[in-house]
């Protein structure tokens, strides 16, 4: 069986923050909600000033915090490689949240439905596209995936349920690549199978050196970088997002 | 994973067209099915185009029971691989979105106030307009004036407005890179500005150009940046040339921070430095540019005795086989490309002692001081250039044997400068100097060798008293960009200029553009727009200006609708799309075409020899059995069917309805590069390195009796000078640029997901800048700017943001804000640095091209 991990060139990330909308559209997140976040930093003094991008999804983590913690059972480990969230089990609890050091997670504090950007409660536009809680509302959200047969693809499920990056699930089991490593214009994102070692992820962990965040924290991520350095406190985070949730 | 992206591009590759398209649909045919069975759904892909910035990349819209639910790069598309940008997939809410222009609209209320509106039909509205627009037709000159701003697609159906309804037409160009693409005409022909041949080249001057936010020559913003990762992994190097950092990002090698708007002084120096290394490239400059030839004290080129024509005869050289100066046409001759002659007893120099003479006073020490950089990095670059120029070496390609110099500069926006047009001429003639110039690894600007009409214009340019709204041919601003802000400056100040009242639009049409939120100077634009009777707005937004002084609003469709034919050519593999509707124009929207077609019917302009459909015959070349009827309405389905039919394409508009794009195959090396060409360079010869018609046009605007701030720069060699916004008093002592954000470059829509990660307006300074003005980060601040001519000041007030990455004497600001759209998500959003710019004089270059520099002075607020 596979078993996924994700591998990020920062040497060919423009910062362009495409994944974060890819991401936002496919999984219909709402308002505030960044599963993909794209950090642009800047280091050094003027004239000697670095600046540099890094493309943060959930790190889906081996070891993660986040699973042992909830008391339900909602966030757990799948055998490709996942870190999934059952949207039916989730009690809302935050304990994911607390415990992950990443901050990748995402609650739904108000009712996903009127948390979509705009009043969509038009009557024109109901007579072109119908009653969608969000216009643009992906069939493939609602269904049960794995052979868990489990709700864990998509985001605005619900008021009180926690969410976070799923590496597009719902994708993969139709043979694609998660939105944002599809859509990466300079395809600075690869997905595949870790596990492979032919795969495209495995060989270029071989060839190049590479870093995973907070290496330390022992969570065991399956997200890899290559290219550039870890963060460390004398990098500054420029055209930070700051939103009201 | 059964098929990644990676995959299905090692299929489609550059292959043909036929075999790519047949996989993708075999792809596309299979998710439909398995799709259809697991979800119980109707799925499909359409494919289609973005209708955001210039570039139109290919896009395949998922369709789920008749909506569309997602946008996704078109893998087949050379432009963009498979891959879309922020706007590209954010786009998809704009699409939908509620706050759309969903009827025509007619203002209920007075001018000059954001607008209140009544619905209205389509015949209603587009009867009013064509009965106002048919009142000024009949004045003629500039009482109909058709303005737009990006033009998608292929122009034809603007072209076929214009020459229908005979408009005075007015672009949005000179606010762009027109100074630049100016420079290009003039001195090589081709109508572009700078990009590189990423795929050989091995230095990079990356020049102002915004490699992760801005776009770039020829591409709003998507392919040169892959082109440029490609060729970083190749080894290249890059240098980035701009007062920001951002721009350089971590893909440059080295960063050159430079004072704004003295390029020019910095290519001058190079220029100097590559002659004192002695790396130059003698047989480019001989053969190929005027250089060699003649100059006498008047600095008119020797001419041949005119024997018995009236026109002077063809320039002279020096023949070094003869001993004599000859017509540099004459056959069998060796130009001398250094020296001073004596001819017909007066010594004379050639055009190339003399450039060595006016760059000797460009030192890298005279230009570090104007420029604000260091001597030893303009003499670093200086060496760099000249080394990986490898001049004198040559590659085989498809078995042409080439000059190869891989250096090349990547320039774009940043023509926009006071000194443009000079600064950018100056750029080239660094790659002019190294025979860069259309050789493998080079310089190149157009998608291939192709004669520009301003070419041949600009060998005269014409100082003349008659002269129109944008000042054509005037003895201010011979060589002319079309500047709109200028068009509005004018009107406010007629007499200034020699007009009158006859000249000032009686109704304007304003298609997708909107000056008083995109352009500066934000104020003349203003007060222009008060004198003006009647405004029709086509757009899907209510822009800011419709919001002031539309009249009515036709609601346009966004990517909904047939539109077209649109290159998706990346520069190495040629190709064609069309914007191919993935659903039905939303609410009462029509496609831009149908407009056109529904409006010239109402002007009664529409059949005929004279007509709409006959210029749209015209324009497409659509002859015989593919013209459309001159007596039938057209449905634009059909006018795109002709088209796909008369280019030989079976199925006609199924082709691209299948497949969205037509690849043609790789651009053949006779295409690209100029020294394949059977005649190299397309004849396109001599390239102007001496601009002897720019200093012919400086004594005729001054016999003319044009002010010095006109003619000074007319110079045959690009001259340095202090700027104007550098004679504003001491205490504005920051340079104000401005720039673009990839969130939102040429978005022209509110796209809520994009404005969620950039709310509110901010200005970029440097923290040691900040703190000695007691600014901290994140603080509200007065920008207040300066006009040195006339001494008006402005201020807007915006949020500090500190940045290592830019100069301490620099402040900047993007340009997207300054709620240019009637829209809940820009409200709040604070001013645009458009309120702080000036145009008219001083503030434009010399062909009128809009300048985004000012002197301002930040305050804490």
């Amino acid at each position: 069986m596979a078993r996924y991990g994700m591998v990020i060139d920062l040497d060919k990330c423009t910062g362009c923050r495409a994944c974060m909308v890819a991401c936002k559209v496919e999984n219909n997140t709402p308002q505030g909600h960044f599963w993909m976040y794209v950090f642009r930093f800047e280091e050094g003094e003027y004239p000697n000033t670095r600046t540099w991008f890094m493309p943060r999804p959930c790190m889906h983590c081996d070891n993660a915090p986040c699973v042992k913690v909830c008391p339900v059972g909602a966030r757990y480990k799948r055998l490709d490689g996942l870190t999934a969230t059952d949207f039916d089990r989730c009690i809302g609890c935050r304990y994911c949240e607390v415990a992950c050091p990443y901050g990748v997670n995402y609650f739904n504090w108000k009712k996903p439905e009127g948390n979509y950007y705009l009043d969509w409660d038009d009557p024109d536009l109901a007579e072109i596209v119908g009653d969608e809680k969000v216009v643009y509302a992906n069939p493939d959200l609602d269904k049960a995936y794995g052979p868990e047969k489990r709700r864990i693809a998509g985001g605005g499920q619900a008021k009180g349920v926690m969410e976070k990056c799923t590496f597009c699930v719902h994708r993969l089991e139709k043979g694609l690549q998660p939105a944002c490593a599809a859509i990466c214009p300079t395809q600075a994102i690869k997905f595949g199978d870790l596990d492979d070692p032919e795969s495209e992820v495995s060989q270029l962990l071989r060839e190049k050196p590479h870093f995973r965040l907070l290496e330390e924290a022992g969570t065991s991520p399956r997200v890899f970088y290559i290219g550039q350095h870890a963060p460390n406190p004398s990098v500054r985070q420029i055209e930070e997002i700051t939103v009201k949730v | 994973m059964s098929l990644s992206r990676r995959d299905f591009l090692k299929v489609s590759g550059v292959t043909g067209g036929a075999l790519v398209a047949a996989s993708r649909l075999l792809r596309l045919e299979t998710l439909t099915a398995a799709g259809a069975e697991s979800l119980q759904v109707e799925e499909k892909y359409i494919p289609t185009t973005c209708w955001i910035g210039k570039q139109d990349c290919g896009m395949l819209a998922r369709v789920v029971n008749g909506r569309v639910v997602k946008l996704e790069g078109h893998p087949a598309n050379p432009r963009n691989n498979g891959t879309l940008c922020p706007k590209g997939v954010g786009q998809i809410m704009s699409f939908y979105d509620p706050n759309r222009v969903k009827t025509p609209l007619i203002r209920t209320n007075a001018k000059g106030v954001p607008g209140e509106w009544r619905k209205a039909s389509w015949d209603e509205a587009l009867s009013l307009v064509a009965k106002k627009m048919n009142a000024a037709r009949e004045k003629g000159g500039s009482k109909f004036v058709w303005q737009k701003g990006r033009s998608k697609a292929k122009k034809f159906y603007d072209k076929a407005f214009v020459a229908a309804s005979g408009a005075f037409k007015l672009h949005h160009g000179a606010f762009c890179s027109d100074a630049g693409y100016r420079a290009l005409e003039y001195t090589l022909g081709l109508h572009a500005v700078l990009h590189p041949d990423f795929k050989y080249t091995r230095y990079l001057l990356c020049w102002g150009w915004n490699v992760t936010n801005a776009g770039g020559n020829k591409f709003c913003w998507l392919t040169w940046p892959q082109k440029l990762v490609e060729a970083k992994e190749r080894g290249m190097k890059m240098v980035a040339i701009d007062p920001r950092q951002r721009s350089a990002a971590h893909f440059a090698d080295e960063w050159v921070p430079i004072k704004p708007g003295t390029d020019l002084a910095l290519a001058l120096a190079l220029c100097n430095q590559l002659i004192a290394n002695d790396t130059i490239d003698r047989e480019y400059l001989t053969k190929y540019t005027n250089a060699p030839f003649l100059v006498g004290p008047d600095g008119l080129f020797l001419r041949a005795e005119p024997e018995g024509e009236e026109e002077a005869g063809a320039p002279l050289v020096w023949d070094t086989v003869s001993g004599a100066a000859v017509p540099y046409t004459a056959e069998g001759i060796q130009p001398a490309l250094e020296g001073e002659y004596t001819v017909g007893g007066q010594r004379v120099k050639t055009a190339f002692e003399l450039f060595k003479a006016h760059v000797a006073e460009y030192t890298p020490e005279m230009a570090a001081e104007v420029c604000g950089i260091e001597a030893a990095q303009i003499e670093r670059m200086a060496r760099e250039i000249g080394e990986n120029a490898m001049i004198g070496s040559t590659i085989t390609l498809d078995g042409h044997t080439m000059p190869y110099r891989p250096v090349g500069i990547m320039a774009y926006h940043m023509a926009q400068q006071e000194l443009g047009f000079q600064a950018v001429r100056a750029m080239v003639m660094v790659m002019m100097l190294i025979g860069s110039i259309g050789a493998v690894g080079g310089q190149f600007s157009d998608f291939t060798w192709k004669e520009y009409k301003n070419w041949a214009k600009f060998e005269h340019l014409k100082v003349q008293d008659e002269t129109n709204l944008y000042l054509k041919d005037s003895k201010f601003f011979p060589i002319n960009s079309n500047n709109s802000s200028v068009v509005a400056h004018v009107i406010n100040n007629l007499s200034e200029y020699g007009l009158d009242d006859e000249v000032v639009p009686d109704v304007v049409i304003l298609h997708h553009v909107n000056p008083l939120g995109s352009f500066p100077d934000r104020n003349e634009n203003f007060e222009a727009y008060k004198k003006i009777g009647f405004v029709a707005a086509i757009d899907p937004w209510i822009s800011r200006t419709a919001d002031y002084f539309a009249d009515v609003i036709l609601p346009a469709a966004t990517i909904e609708k047939y539109e077209g034919p649109i290159s998706a050519s990346d520069f190495y593999t040629d190709a064609e799309t069309l914007r191919i509707p993935p659903m039905d124009p939303l609410f009462d929207s029509k496609g831009d075409i149908d407009i056109y077609i529904d409006l010239c019917e109402a002007a009664g302009i529409l059949y005929g020899e004279d007509g709409y459909i006959a210029q749209i015959n015209k324009q497409l070349k659509l002859e015989g059995e593919y013209a459309l009827p001159l007596d039938q309405k057209p449905e634009v389905r059909d006018i795109f069917d002709r088209y796909a039919r008369s280019k030989g394409l079976e199925g006609g508009i199924e082709f691209f309805e299948k497949n969205g794009v037509n690849i043609k195959g790789p651009a053949s090396v006779s295409k690209v590069y100029p020294y394949a060409m059977e005649e190299p360079f397309a004849g396109i010869l001599p390239h102007r390195f001496y601009g002897e018609s720019l200093l012919v046009a400086q004594n005729d605007m001054k016999a003319a009796g044009a002010d010095e701030i006109y003619w000074r720069d007319y110079t045959p060699f690009p001259t340095w000078r202090e700027l104007t916004a550098a004679q504003s008093p001491a205490e504005y002592d920051l340079n104000l640029i401005s720039y673009h954000m990839i969130e939102f470059k040429q978005s022209r829509t509110p796209v809520p997901l994009l404005i969620e990660m950039a709310p509110k307006v901010f200005v970029e300074i440097n923290p040691a800048t900040a703190r000695a003005k007691g600014i901290a980060d994140g603080d509200e601040v007065w920008v207040e700017s300066h006009n040195a001519i006339t001494g008006e000041t402005r201020k807007i007030k915006a949020v500090a943001r500190y940045r290592e990455g830019i100069r301490p004497d620099t402040v900047a600001m993007p340009h997207h804000y300054g709620e240019y759209v009637k829209h809940p998500w820009v409200k709040g959003q604070g001013p645009s640095p458009n309120e702080l710019f000036f145009t008219g004089e001083g503030y434009v270059a010399q062909t009128a091209d809009q300048t985004y520099l000012v002197r301002v002075k930040v305050t804490k607020a």
